[in-house]
């Protein structure tokens, strides 16, 4: 068995966007490592250059202070490294014995897999979580038909199945109940005891100071501390997860000074719910610009969506003191409502269309049959040097653009109709630090002419630098509301990492 | 909510639709031809079947492992003119046999060709396979212009009045083919297929060879075009360039008809077996009932589109209901 495995100066790119910049990581055996950040500070990127599913642009892996390259899942595999991936590693179609031994089958002398050999050996490594099933469960069950934390369970037996040196835990408690969680950290105990390395990501600040050994600190891409867990408490933990120096310093006062929000109401939700959302109530003024954030996955999206007549739900939705009730996206349009949409190039455009083409697409009835088609292109010209968007012509394809620019045609498209609410879902991922700003200056702007926005953010520091309020959002409901001298990245963390309550009340 | 049985019952066996559908158009082919399962006849019906059945068991495969294959007709109908071409009607069964070898080895390469493509430099399945059916076919016209060839008597006698134990010989072909394939799914082999059709990604972050075994079954699949191609061979008894292209949606439709899911990881080659029969039955019910030919197209396209939009008809209601 390996001693120990280091990541030194790790450099990862997606595309144009750089995951990680100077990714640092020590594990020992015998210890439990936590690996923290915020949202999208390069965390699930590390246990993936880790474990052979990405490989990495630049930096090095050390085992046992000899250097390794992982070029696939199968060399990190055959040196000992295992992980509970975030997303689940699984087949729906194919039974939860089958799973678990996927690679591994134990095969007799003609080759063939040796079922019961498989059925006994997954019998004994369901047992470890015995009396937490919610269903029968058993060896020949289908993925597909089990709820999400026994799916998460079957997932954490598969990385334990071939006695791993070094196991990676990415959220592997996210939905798990306290009992299950309870068992899981029994056996990470008895893992440590026969001397193997674990890695627990996880947002759960009460989780990390129950397991871990030591710690390591990811901001943007970049590891900023590292230690034992024994010499730190919380709140220096969320202190070093937070951007020191804030590029949006400037932009906090512009936001924040202007008091004339009015007092009209816009927008007002009672109680929607949905498969994700359970009773979420919430209402925005005119010319008020409301964040919304929390760790990613909480029902923010859905809660967009829903009130673009994207997503059934129950509840009542009122517009301008109107009860609307969306069936087709079609028709929040028609009331003046926009939404744009987190995904750029699979919702937000035609990827090989060209800009005007984007551009109109939510706008060409208005140019009347057949298309004045001069008077659009005026139009679209019009928005785009107002959005000061770099492009070859209109006639360029949106591929052509950086992210940046891609991502000023989806909310040029949008402003093009002039909606009174503008619905944001997470606008500035992906996008370069220049657009960003121009991005922050349109939407105080929008804000100052009186538009209504909700605007989901995973990126903290925006939240505080531009919103008016912020509706922390947790499984699916708001959990806490911050505002005015509230609402600091150290609240706003607290809140997204489940402290709510506690933090929220001392205003 | 309760699961329908119906649903429940085709989760399980996929191949239920299948073989409902087989019995079904069995009974009525039974009532136009009541000889059906005398020897002669039953012979004569599978030997012209088992071609499509050939074809549909690679198609199976592929789509199993989350792909298609547009090139197996013009895989077959280069077998077919290689063969006819160089063989002959007078050709020795000793050049006969060299042949079949080769023919193998022609479809194992056109399917490594589609393979190479579609795992190695990862090109969509449904474009590479139907550019290279082009070049396929195109290599097979090259070969053999006009219609015309053939191969000798005897050997084409031998395919087509074999019957050992009293059976049809196309019997026992797919019966071996079934053997293999029982053993194939018992394998590693298997599962990997299965667990590349479920869900790529997790297999791939499971160390499941994901782009080797998606190179592997096109090579299966193009091998099983080029036995089919020689099925043809001795079945027609001549070659023609065009004879494998039409096969290529009906050996799609039988895959479907079999329960295979399209969008891959479902099913088996079983079900695919007895969609290929029932699309020969149906044939055989429309010719015997002296019907116009142009309801065996109809019939057949319903019956694929019945099969593709049954589950989404039934969400449907299920949507409407709740």
């Amino acid at each position: 068995m390996a001693e120990s495995l280091s990541a030194r100066n790790i450099v990862k790119r997606y595309g144009g966007v750089v995951a990680l910049s100077d990714g640092n990581l020590d594990v020992h055996a015998r210890e439990v490592v936590a690996l923290i950040g915020a949202n999208g500070s390069g965390k699930s990127t590390m246990s993936k250059v880790i474990n052979g599913v990405v490989v990495l642009d630049g930096g090095q892996l050390l085992l046992d202070g000899q250097p390794i390259r992982f070029t696939s899942p199968q060399v990190a595999k055959n040196a000992g490294i295992s992980t509970v991936f975030q997303e689940l590693s699984l087949i729906p179609q194919m039974t939860v014995a089958e799973n678990i031994w996927l690679t591994r089958e134990p095969l007799n002398a003609f080759g063939v897999v040796d079922r019961k050999a498989i059925k006994t050996r997954t019998e004994e490594l369901l047992a470890l979580f015995e009396g937490t099933y919610k269903t029968a469960l058993h060896p020949d069950s289908p993925i597909a038909s089990l709820p999400p934390d026994e799916r998460q369970i079957i997932e954490i037996l598969k990385a334990m199945s071939f006695d791993p040196w070094l196991i990676i835990l990415d959220e592997a408690t996210a939905s798990l109940d306290s009992r299950q969680v309870q068992r899981l950290f029994d056996l990470v105990a008895k893992w440590k005891e026969q001397g193997k390395a674990i890695v627990f990501v996880s947002h759960r600040m009460e989780e990390i100071f129950r397991i871990a050994d030591k710690y390591t600190v990811l901001r943007n891409g970049r590891t900023v501390g590292a230690g034992s867990i024994k010499d730190i408490n919380e709140q220096q933990l969320i202190k070093l997860m937070i951007e020191k120096e804030s590029a949006l310093g400037f932009l906090r006062g512009e936001a924040k000074t202007e008091e004339k929000i009015e007092k009209e109401v816009s927008l007002e939700v009672e109680n929607l719910t949905s498969g994700t959302l359970r009773g979420v109530s919430l209402q925005v003024h005119k010319g008020e610009l409301v964040g919304i954030g929390g760790l990613q996955g909480q029902g923010q999206r859905h809660l967009l969506h829903s009130l673009f007549g994207d997503i059934p739900y129950s509840g009542t939705v009122r517009l301008f003191h109107k009860d609307v009730r969306f069936k087709h996206p079609h028709e929040a349009m028609k009331a003046g409502v926009a939404l744009v949409p987190g995904d750029r190039a699979k919702e937000g455009l035609l990827y090989i269309r060209s800009i005007l083409d984007n551009m109109l697409l939510p706008s060409w009835r208005r140019y009347g049959m057949p298309l004045k088609v001069s008077n659009a292109r005026k139009d679209a010209e019009q928005t785009g040097s107002s959005l000061n968007l770099k492009m070859a012509g209109l006639d360029a394809p949106v591929s052509s653009l950086s992210g940046g620019n891609a991502q000023k045609v989806v909310i040029g498209k949008w402003l093009m109709r002039n909606p009174q609410v503008l619905l944001l879902d997470d606008p500035t991922k992906g996008v370069d630090v220049g657009s960003k700003a121009e991005f922050y200056s349109l939407l105080t702007r929008l804000s100052e002419e009186g538009k209504t926005i909700l605007f989901y953010s995973s990126d903290d520091e925006e939240l505080i630098g531009l919103c008016d309020r912020v509706l922390v959002m947790h499984d699916g409901m708001i959990r806490t509301e911050l505002s005015g001298n509230t609402l600091t990245k150290e609240n706003l963390i607290a809140a997204s990492l489940g402290a709510g309550e506690r933090l929220g009340g001392d205003a | 909510m309760r699961r329908p049985r119906w649903e429940s019952l085709t989760g399980r066996q996929p191949a239920l639709f299948a073989l409902i559908l087989l019995v079904l158009s069995i009974a009525i082919n039974l009532i136009v031809q009541p000889n059906m399962f005398a020897r002669e006849t039953l012979n004569s019906n599978m030997r012209v079947f088992l071609p499509l059945i050939l074809l549909a068991v690679g198609q199976a495969i592929v789509i199993l492992g989350g792909g298609i294959d547009i090139s197996v007709g013009a895989i077959a109908s280069i077998v077919n003119t290689v063969l006819a071409t160089r063989v002959g009607l007078d050709g020795s069964p000793q050049e006969m046999w060299t042949y079949v070898f080769l023919s193998l080895l022609i479809g194992l390469l056109a399917g490594a060709i589609n393979g190479f493509f579609i795992a190695y430099l990862r090109l969509q399945p449904i474009i590479t396979t139907y550019a290279t059916s082009f070049l396929y076919a195109g290599f097979a016209l090259y070969i053999l212009p006009n219609p015309g060839g053939g191969i000798p008597a005897t050997i084409a006698q031998l395919y087509r009045s074999s019957t050992p134990l009293n059976l049809p010989l196309a019997f026992f072909i797919i019966l071996i083919v079934l053997l293999i394939w029982l053993y194939l799914r018992a394998t590693r082999y298997g599962r990997f297929l299965y667990a590349v059709g479920g869900r790529p990604q997790a297999a791939y972050e499971t160390a499941v060879p994901v782009t080797w075994v998606q190179f592997s079954m096109y090579v299966i699949s193009g091998l099983m075009a080029a036995l089919s191609g020689i099925a043809i061979t001795m079945l027609s008894g001549s070659g023609n360039a065009d004879i494998g292209g039409p096969m290529t949606l009906n050996s799609i439709t039988a895959v479907v008809i079999g329960g295979n899911a399209l969008s891959g990881g479902i099913g088996g080659v079983a079900g695919p077996i007895m969609g290929a029969i029932t699309l020969g039955v149906l044939q055989n019910i429309i010719s015997f009932a002296d019907i116009d030919t142009w309801w065996e197209t109809f019939v057949r396209a319903t019956i694929i589109v019945v099969a593709l939009a049954a589950p989404g008809i039934v969400n449907l209601f299920r949507r409407r209901q709740s």
